[in-house]
């Protein structure tokens, strides 16, 4: 513990320890077999055989070995059984948008490294592998996943190194980070998603459809969230710096009415489609969120497995 | 409804209107500079919004500017004037004048309480709210209208000592005769508030036409025109006789003549009724009635006169709703048959009768009766009739005459002045000259001849131009009946010959010939009448005699110059003048006698040489008078009828909606506000500033929560 939080500001190892029990579990990738604690989501469909089993109610029907029924005249379950190791990539937006930080102490970017670095040394301690894509107008910098406490430095300290800047190009960015997954793994992206949301949508989907677990933090500081503006202000885009100048009071209502539908398409696209979302506001402890993310997961896994 | 204002100087803080449309208009706030992560739903959510916003805005301004003006007024202490005294401050005194209407149809009741009482009470209350610089007058609103107080007066207690004494009448209304008086009288008082009272059960009867002829709105506008209406908003079903008449222009005694009576039912059911007629008090008939709802039924009833003088004719009705139609009376003059005296030419050389008034002789008595006849005939040549009394003759008829005695003539002037009549029949012995010397020039102002003769025109004798009666004056009795066409055309008549005449400027042409010039000439003289034709009534100049139109001409010409003796057979309304000319010698007194016993000594005026008139306003009551004259020798009864005008009797509500300028005040006793209140409302207005507070605080409320309205709730991750 001690050693982890000298790795990075990123690691709260109070956050941690609260997670500590905790089983952060993939839900359909898993390819390769490495002993962890891992089970194999293809169980029943891989290639080696495990045991036979006497059928009890209960068991999928599916599952019964017909061939052994009509030489034994018994009902025999036949398993598979595989323990594997997950490879997992950190999608983090490093757009200028991600530089916002309202009143509170941790900018977007900020939270959503912190978040990423929590995950990865998570994984990484139960033997799963971990990489890290930044992003913002195109990929900015891949590190391919690996196992081991020693690649946590590596990531924390791209993180650091990481300065938010630029336009957000997710979908060219997705693109790019799909090429470099060769193998089906879990993608957990943290991004403000200020981009086209169709486009987003699309390629997430499009993602999925190529076997990967994708999981997205919709990273939204407190004040995207209310608005709590009411003078007349002259608002400046952290991304191409254009500026509008308008009624705060007069604009909140239709403002979060936008806000909230927006949230309510990326919702329901993305859950539709098998795709985990979770909206985030940087105000709340990091704590909650992850609990959040846990919370959600976990119930995932249960009904998966 | 206007404003007046307790403290008008706060109006000078209306200035301030312009800060909050400076403030919108052209105040801009420098806005505060913020970093955002992304404008795209910014930009997208001010596009929308941004009409939304200028509607909201211009709403905003519109709350700000309306609350300013709100408060201001407030301050202001604004008075809410149901008038338009607005021109004199609120602590001025007022001066008004309350016009009540005592007209017949006040007599009716509502709800058990007569409408005049009703009215009387509610000008007392109007009274009781009368302040000590106040000052007021009375006018009653009957036909012509009575100016109880011509000066504005402060005496309260006279004022309502005035009003418990009026009288119901049994009048008509008359709106101009009481409006125009109280409208002058307010006129000049410029520094009071000046009002109208009109307590009225607005019968549109009487108020449509004054609406119609009168302009309201031309009436000043600080001049409060209040109306008080009673009695509801529907009449009280009313069944009335609205006329009674004789359907004839003389009776005779012993000879029976048609009365004709109008009942109407102004209700709307039908309704079975008796109508009675007496006769000097006596029931002579019962004539059962059925009505329909607004008809109009005439009945005829023939009576018999026995015995001569003056008559008292009452149709009864049994009492209803308005007792004061529910009967009609008629004076009728019973006479006994006409002496009708002719003067006839003299002979001819041969001693021979001239047949010149033969046509006349055979269309007045054509069998010479002396009874059951309208007309007993005399004949006289003119020296006979020097020493003939004329007085006994209804008319003088002379026939063609050259010459008269100067006797004879002086004889016929006093005839004439005293109630005489005298028809002058010209022919071929007339004398134009001698006529016009010794009938007009010669007599001084008591002259006969109603038109100066020049010449004779045509020529009876070659027939060649034949002339024709026309222009008749229908209105005179000579002519009236032949307006309906079935009584024939008396222009169908030829006249060959005749004399110019020239009508003396007093005198009426009655007919002419259809080339212009006058025929038939009638002039008033002094109590009697003179008739001139310019042809003779014989068949030597006109076929006329010969015609059916001639002897009802004749008949009418002298039944309309007998009935003319006196005062006419028509009724009078209630409170009309009468009067009437009488002969001086002899004359004692003349006394009336009121429909309700009373009797009354006329006052006597002399009009001329050997003249009196006598006069009286005092026909208020409904009924039958009697004007008794009493000479040294002989004692002369007159009678008249005076009838409430048949208009009173349909008492159909006119809506007070449609009379223009007049504030109403409706008042049921018991429900909402006394009428004192709401003349003390109408005068001086209801001060409103708490009111406007109230609103202002509202529409402050109002502005609130529209300028803050709460946004929606944040989004929940």
């Amino acid at each position: 513990m001690e050693t982890a939080r000298r790795l990075s500001r990123y690691l709260d190892p109070k956050l941690l320890a609260s997670f500590s029990s905790l089983e952060v579990r993939a839900r359909s990738v898993v390819e390769g077999f490495v002993s962890g604690l891992h089970k194999s989501p293809f169980k029943g469909f891989n290639v080696e055989f495990a045991e036979y089993r006497q059928y009890t109610p209960g068991d999928p029907i599916k599952d019964i070995d017909w061939k052994l029924y009509g030489r034994t005249d018994k009902y025999y379950i036949k398993e598979h059984e595989e323990e594997t190791n997950l490879s997992g990539y950190l999608v983090i937006d490093t757009s200028g948008s991600m530089s916002y930080k309202g009143d509170g102490l941790l900018s977007k970017l900020d939270y959503a490294a912190t978040l990423g670095a929590s995950l990865a040394y998570l994984m990484l301690r139960q033997q799963d592998s971990v990489g890290l894509v930044t992003f913002a107008d195109g990929v900015r910098r891949i590190l391919p996943p690996k196992s081991g406490m020693q690649h946590l430095k590596a990531i924390c300290r791209e993180l650091e190194a990481t300065r938010p800047d630029e336009k957000t190009n997710i979908a060219d960015s997705l693109d790019r980070v799909a090429e470099a997954m060769r193998k089906r793994g879990l993608l957990v992206i943290f991004s403000d998603l200020m981009d086209n949301a169709e486009l987003v949508i699309a390629k997430a989907r499009q993602l999925r459809s190529r076997r990967h677990e994708v999981l997205i933090f919709h990273v939204l500081d407190r004040h995207e969230l209310t608005f709590p503006f009411e003078d007349v202000t002259l608002f400046e885009d952290l991304e191409d710096h254009t500026q509008v100048t308008a009624d705060a009071f007069m604009l909140r209502r239709e403002y979060l009415r936008r806000v909230q539908q927006l949230v309510s398409t990326y919702q329901s696209a993305l859950r539709k489609s098998g795709i985990d979302y979770l909206l985030t506001d940087t105000s709340r402890l990091l704590e909650a969120s992850l609990r959040s993310f846990f919370t959600r997961r976990q119930a995932v896994g249960t009904r998966i497995a | 409804m206007p404003f007046s204002f307790g403290h008008p100087w706060f109006l000078t803080a209306l200035a301030s209107v312009g800060i909050p449309l400076y403030l919108h208009l052209y105040y801009r706030k420098t806005p505060v500079k913020r970093d955002f992560p992304s404008l795209r739903l910014i930009r997208l959510s001010n596009q929308t919004l941004l009409n939304r916003s200028r509607l909201k805005n211009l709403i905003l301004l519109m709350m700000r500017i309306f609350m300013i003006l709100l408060l201001t007024f407030a301050l202001a202490r604004p008075f809410l004037s149901f008038g338009g005294n607005l021109s004199v401050g609120n602590g001025a005194p007022s001066a008004f004048v309350i016009v009540l209407d005592n007209s017949m149809s006040m007599g009716a009741t509502h709800h058990g309480i007569s409408l005049f009482n009703a009215a009387k009470a509610r000008a007392i209350e109007i009274l009781e709210r009368m302040g000590p610089n106040d000052k007021a007058s009375i006018i009653l609103l009957n036909d012509p209208g009575t100016v109880l107080f011509p000066q504005l007066t402060w005496d309260k207690v006279d004022l309502k000592e005035s009003i418990r004494n009026a009288g119901l009448t049994a009048a008509g209304t008359n709106l101009y005769g009481a409006m125009l008086p109280a409208i002058k009288m307010l006129m000049p008082i410029r520094s009071y508030k000046r009002s109208v009272y009109v307590i009225s059960d607005v019968t549109k009867n009487s108020w449509k036409p004054f609406l119609d002829a009168y302009d309201l709105k031309r009436v000043d506008s600080g001049l409060d025109l209040v109306l008080v209406p009673v009695g509801g908003e529907t009449a009280p079903p009313n069944l009335a006789i609205t006329e009674l008449s004789l359907r004839t222009p003389v009776v005779l005694k012993g000879r029976s003549v048609p009365v004709q009576a109008t009942v109407v039912n102004f209700g709307s059911h039908l309704q079975k009724t008796v109508l009675s007629i007496f006769i000097d008090g006596d029931k002579k008939l019962e004539i059962p009635v059925e009505l329909q709802p607004g008809e109009h039924r005439r009945v005829i009833a023939s009576c018999t006169f026995a015995a001569e003088g003056v008559s008292h004719v009452r149709a009864n009705l049994p009492a209803d709703a308005l007792v004061f139609d529910d009967s009609r009376h008629l004076a009728v003059k019973v006479l006994a048959p006409q002496k009708i005296l002719i003067l006839r030419p003299p002979p001819d050389e041969q001693g021979r009768d001239t047949p010149d008034d033969l046509y006349l002789r055979f269309a007045l008595n054509p069998l010479n009766r002396r009874e059951q006849t309208s007309f007993i005939i005399e004949r006289r040549s003119p020296e006979e009739a020097v020493n003939v009394p004329l007085t006994p003759f209804t008319a003088v008829l002379l026939v063609n005459g050259r010459r008269l005695p100067p006797e004879l003539v002086k004889s016929l002037g006093s005839y004439v002045m005293g109630g005489g009549n005298l028809l002058i029949i010209a022919g071929s012995r007339t004398d134009p000259n001698w006529y016009n010397t010794n009938l007009i020039d010669n007599m001084g102002s008591g002259y006969l001849l109603p038109a100066r003769i020049v010449k004779r025109l045509g020529n009876a004798v070659s027939k060649m131009t034949a002339y024709q009666l026309t222009d008749f004056d229908v209105g005179h009795p000579s002519f009236r009946l032949f307006t309906n066409e079935e009584n024939g055309d008396p222009g169908r008549a030829h006249i060959f010959e005749f004399f110019q005449v020239e009508p003396n400027p007093r005198a009426l042409v009655l007919a002419k010939l259809s080339h212009g010039l006058p025929a038939i000439v009638e002039e008033p003289r002094g109590q009697g009448r003179v008739v001139l034709i310019t042809f003779p009534l014989d068949v030597s100049w006109s076929d006329w005699p010969l015609k059916p139109t001639f002897l009802p001409f004749l008949h009418q010409t002298l039944f309309g110059l007998i009935s003319r003796g006196g005062l006419p057979a028509d009724s009078y309304l209630p409170g009309s003048p009468i009067s009437m000319m009488l002969r001086e010698e002899g004359l004692k007194k003349v006394t009336l006698t009121l429909p309700d016993g009373h009797l009354r000594d006329m006052p006597i005026r002399h009009e001329g040489p050997g003249l009196i008139t006598v006069s009286t306003t005092d026909t208020d009551q409904a009924g039958f008078y009697q004007l008794v004259c009493e000479w040294s020798d002989h004692i002369w009864k007159q009678g008249f009828a005076v009838n409430p005008p048949a208009e009173e009797s349909d008492m159909e509500r006119m809506p007070t909606s449609e009379i223009p300028r007049f504030i109403t005040l409706k008042q049921r006793p018991g429900i909402g506000e006394k009428l004192g209140e709401k003349v003390t409302l109408v005068r001086e207005g209801r001060e409103v500033g708490v009111p406007l507070l109230w609103a202002l605080f509202i529409l402050a409320f109002s502005e609130f929560l529209f300028a803050n309205r709460p946004s929606s709730r944040a989004v929940k991750p």
